[in-house]
């Protein structure tokens, strides 16, 4: 029997071998790698000196990552509860139609989480374009003139959280479809037996029943939009970054453009933790959840 | 009697009784509105992408384009490095998918299946880079890749995308469900621990294969942040990157650049109107829902 | 020589004994079945003969080779799963086939073995279906055409019949038996089912906790149960207990003091207990006679509690003095619910169980 313990280990080391070695290099080395880079002055290329926690000092009296933190805090408002209701409200919507008609009428609300970021701020540019773009005749007379939302500060932040809303509510749709087709029949049936109304139907049974999928969906994208950066680098492009700016972006700045490598690390590493925490809570929340 | 009969009624039974009930026509109604609302951006791009470009900027809403035209494609296509970017964007997203679910299946095989030293410190390892932002490693990876000298190319753009973790955790639950008997009886055949994995476990569910290719693929050539830092040469980068960084020598052409935006976006969206049940269930399965 | 042995075998889970040095030996050819409640360490003792559990102490032997540490697929054994275990993305002819390609066998020698397999057990037309395909009954041919194919020196079971209904369980019991009879290869069989076992097997091995409490042919332990565990066991509806006290010895007879003050006369098989003792009477339900109440020859009278109608048999529940006894009669008796009855006891097939449990 030692010989197929043996056998088993062998096996297995084959198995996890490639697995292994790319997460050694590209997860956990780099991932050790960050936390000894936030403890020096390093450039992007290149050897730096040990400056103990002089980086994580100037980290707490930056203005701009706080303007970071803070925008990042304001789109994770801005998108992860409105968003979550929307797609809750659309999965509602679509649970009631059957076949093909379902599929096509879901294909509609899905398809944009599947296009790549940058196609999508090409198509609501184009949109949105202060000159030709066939959203301003909308815009133009609500606000009284055309207006270009993203040189315009205050409208900046909403409208990337809208535009993030039609890109990725195809996610939470799906899993609040597949939440609400896990309600048994049955009670739907017993619920109508006993005269319920549909306003008591939904908030007696449904919303109970789903409330799972929508802590599920909260959290997922809760750790999703705290690591935004590619609609807000892509709509800021050319504008003031530094008003609009978000977390990751501020790590992109710092390290590929004023070329400091250990202050990028120190804020990715204020990311990590950030992330982590909530990540934390995510898997309690699951895991409560899976208890159930 | 007869309205107490009716609300008594489930929306199922509803619908069947009463084909003609008006809550459900106008609940209806509004779900193509929206559907269509939320469609819109869509369909108005390619109406654009098949416009001249006179007529993209012309004043009023012409919703389908009057002679539709591929003007716009080909000009994108023989003026910008597109088919570079298809190529690489091709050659790093079947890279990535490849080898990302073949290792995500070897170690979920592992994990769930064998008994060997240091298999529970893998799978918090694996758990853990769920949980963490990798975009926040874009620093040390652009730092491990310079001192390798595989910025601008290939490998360099492909490598850091191979972390999927959730493939991983998807390969192992689904392993995990399966019932031992499977394993037992292709044991008393004569089968090793490789025959298993590829001539047994792995068919028994293509779906599920099937469906995290997809996802991974879709989830690659859709990678922006890490493909616009790795490939700082044009004719190196993807086309989800490329498209954008050459806006402006498209000049105010916006049906070019449409025509760029849908060239962009058509293998990704064919990749879903195809495989749409995979993709659903790799997403229900990927948030641990049974769908 | 016996086919397949266990020698003193122990198996353990961490602290947990499952099996306690249990010796085993099953001869060639012979149909075996290995019967217990669940639980009992029967499915346990089979997996380590196929090699799939590991034997934490003591040796097993297939056709006098030792095989405690051979893989299972170098054993010689194959295996029926009680959920057939089929590979579902592969056809009938890929799943029989499985175990000879695994081998590298060529395509010609696996279309010639699967096709005598085929025959064999009525396939022929089954070949290019998938198993989702299949009937429950097919499913459970494929899945012994899987273990034919690789000829194996024995056949192990796992309870293959429990997860069809009851028509074709009976069907299927036929056409294994069939099988046992043309093959004439050695079958070990793991049944929680006593009825299977009774019919299919010429030796039934009852385990209890982890040991075997009997070895026997089916009518030996029928007639002859070694403990009040395997009278109790065997046999549908179970035999009847109740205490008596020893009154006084005649040769191979006891005379008891029965509840309700008469005495009876039971043929012991040889055993001693000391006077006065209180032993455990067992006597099956056919072997309680039933005569008017208060007969001179009758050891208890009761009152009918329930009458089951079975068509071919009456089963009675009357409350006597020792406490409810089921009796069978007839199939058209004329008794009804809240008569009183008289019962009298089959001396020479009642049993008698010390405190021990065992038969005396």
């Amino acid at each position: 029997m030692l010989k197929s313990r043996r056998n088993e280990m062998l096996v297995a080391a084959v198995l996890v071998a490639p697995f292994v070695f790319i997460y050694g290099w590209m997860f956990v080395y780099p991932t050790l790698q960050m936390v000894q880079l936030s403890f020096t002055n390093a450039p992007l290329i290149g050897p730096g000196k040990w400056i103990g926690l002089d980086n994580y000092k100037r980290l707490f009296g930056d203005r701009v990552f706080g303007t970071a933190v803070w925008n990042t805090t304001y789109f994770v408002l801005l998108t992860v509860i409105p968003g979550t209701a929307v797609a809750l409200g659309i999965a509602l919507m679509v649970s009631r139609l059957n076949g093909w008609f379902q599929s096509l009428i879901l294909s509609a609300f899905f398809l944009p989480f599947v296009l790549p970021i940058t196609v999508v701020y090409l198509i609501w540019d184009w949109l949105l374009n202060l000159q030709f773009g066939i959203a301003q005749y909308i815009i133009g007379p609500i606000m009284g003139k055309p207006m270009n939302v993203w040189r315009t500060i205050p409208w900046f932040m909403p409208g990337v959280a809208i535009i993030t809303i039609w890109w990725t509510n195809g996610f939470s749709i799906l899993l609040f479809l597949a939440g609400l087709r896990n309600i048994p029949k049955e009670l739907y049936e017993a619920a109508a037996l006993d005269g319920a109304t549909r306003w008591q139907v939904f908030t007696r049974i449904t919303w109970p029943l789903i409330w799972p999928v929508t802590v599920l969906c909260l959290t997922i994208q809760l750790i999703l939009q705290l690591k935004i950066f590619d609609q807000v680098y892509l709509f800021s492009l050319g504008g003031r970054t530094a008003a609009t700016m978000v977390m990751v972006q501020y790590i992109f700045e710092q390290a590929f453009q004023k070329n400091s490598g250990g202050y990028a690390a120190t804020v990715a590493v204020a990311l990590f933790v950030i992330v982590i925490a909530f990540s934390v809570f995510q898997y309690q929340v699951l895991r409560i959840r899976g208890a159930r | 009697m007869t309205a107490m009969a009716d609300t008594s009624l489930t929306s199922v039974e509803r619908k069947r009784s009463r084909p003609l009930n008006i809550g459900a026509i106008l609940l209806g109604a509004l779900t193509v509105i929206c559907a269509a609302i939320w469609f819109f951006p869509v369909f108005w791009a390619l109406s654009t992408s098949l416009k001249t470009d006179d007529e993209a900027v012309r004043r009023g809403i012409g919703l389908l384009p009057e002679a539709p035209t591929l003007d716009g494609y080909l000009y994108v296509i023989r003026n910008s490095d597109l088919p570079f970017w298809y190529l690489n964007s091709t050659i790093t997203s079947v890279a990535v998918t490849v080898i990302a679910v073949f290792m995500a299946a070897c170690a979920g095989y592992a994990i769930s299946q064998l008994r060997f030293p240091g298999r529970t410190l893998l799978w918090w390892t694996i758990l853990a880079s769920f949980m963490v932002p990798v975009q926040a490693l874009i620093v040390n990876h652009f730092i491990i890749m310079a001192s390798v000298k595989l910025l601008n190319t290939h490998l360099g753009i492909i490598l850091p995308m191979l972390i999927t973790p959730v493939t991983v955790i998807v390969y192992k639950q689904f392993f995990d469900s399966l019932p031992r008997e499977f394993r037992e009886a292709a044991v008393m055949d004569g089968a090793n621990e490789f025959q298993l994995l590829f001539r047994v476990f792995l068919p028994m569910n293509w779906g599920i294969t099937t469906a995290l290719a997809i996802i991974t693929f879709i989830g690659a050539w859709n990678s922006f942040l890490w493909p616009f830092l790795a490939a700082q040469n044009e004719k190196m980068m993807t086309v989800t990157v490329g498209i954008t960084a050459v806006q402006d020598t498209f000049g105010v052409a916006y049906a070019r650049l449409m025509a760029g935006a849908v060239l962009a976006g058509l293998p990704v969206a064919l990749a879903y109107i195809i495989f749409q049940r995979r993709v659903t269930q790799a997403i229900t399965l990927s948030a641990g829902i049974k769908g | 020589m016996p086919h397949v042995e266990l020698k003193n075998v122990t198996k353990r889970y961490g602290n947990v004994e499952v099996i306690n040095g249990l010796s085993l030996a099953v001869e060639e050819g012979s149909f075996t079945a290995l019967l217990g409640p669940s639980g009992c360490g029967k499915s346990t003792l089979l997996r380590m003969i196929a090699g799939l559990e590991e034997i934490t102490q003591g040796q097993c032997f297939i056709a006098g080779t030792e095989v405690t540490d051979v893989p299972p697929a170098q054993r010689g054994a194959a295996m029926v799963f009680q959920n057939y275990a089929l590979y579902p993305h592969l056809t009938v002819r890929q799943n029989i086939a499985f175990s000879l390609s695994i081998a590298g066998a060529s395509r010609e020698v696996q279309n010639k073995r699967v096709g005598e397999v085929a025959r064999m057990l009525r396939l022929d037309e089954l070949l290019d279906r998938r198993p989702a395909q299949l009937s429950g009954g097919q499913r459970q041919r494929v899945a012994i055409g899987r273990a034919l194919v690789r000829e194996p020196k024995v056949f192990l079971f796992d309870e293959p019949l429990s997860n069809l209904d009851a028509m074709l369980r009976v069907q299927m019991r036929l056409e294994l038996a069939k099988l046992h009879q043309s093959l004439k290869t050695t079958m070990i069989y793991v049944t929680h089912d006593q009825v299977e076992a009774m019919t299919l097997a010429d030796r039934i091995v009852v385990l209890d906790k982890g040991i075997i409490s009997q070895v026997g042919t089916p009518l030996e332990l029928y007639n002859k149960p070694a403990n009040k565990f395997v009278a109790a066991f065997i046999g549908s509806p179970a035999m009847n207990f109740f205490k008596a006290e020893i009154a006084g010895r005649d040769g191979e007879a006891y005379s008891l003091n029965l509840p309700g003050g008469r005495t009876a006369k039971i043929v012991s098989r040889g055993g001693t207990v000391p006077a006065a003792a209180s032993v455990d009477v067992g006597v099956r339900p056919e072997h309680l006679k039933l005569g008017p109440a208060g007969a001179a020859n009758s050891h208890f009278d009761g009152k009918v509690s329930i009458v089951e109608q079975l068509g071919n048999s009456t089963l009675l529940y009357v409350d006597t003095p020792a406490g409810q006894l089921i009796v069978e009669g007839e199939g058209n008796l004329k008794i009804a619910v809240g008569d009183t009855v008289g019962l009298s006891l089959d001396p020479a097939a009642s049993h008698l169980f010390g405190t021990d449990e065992k038969v005396i």
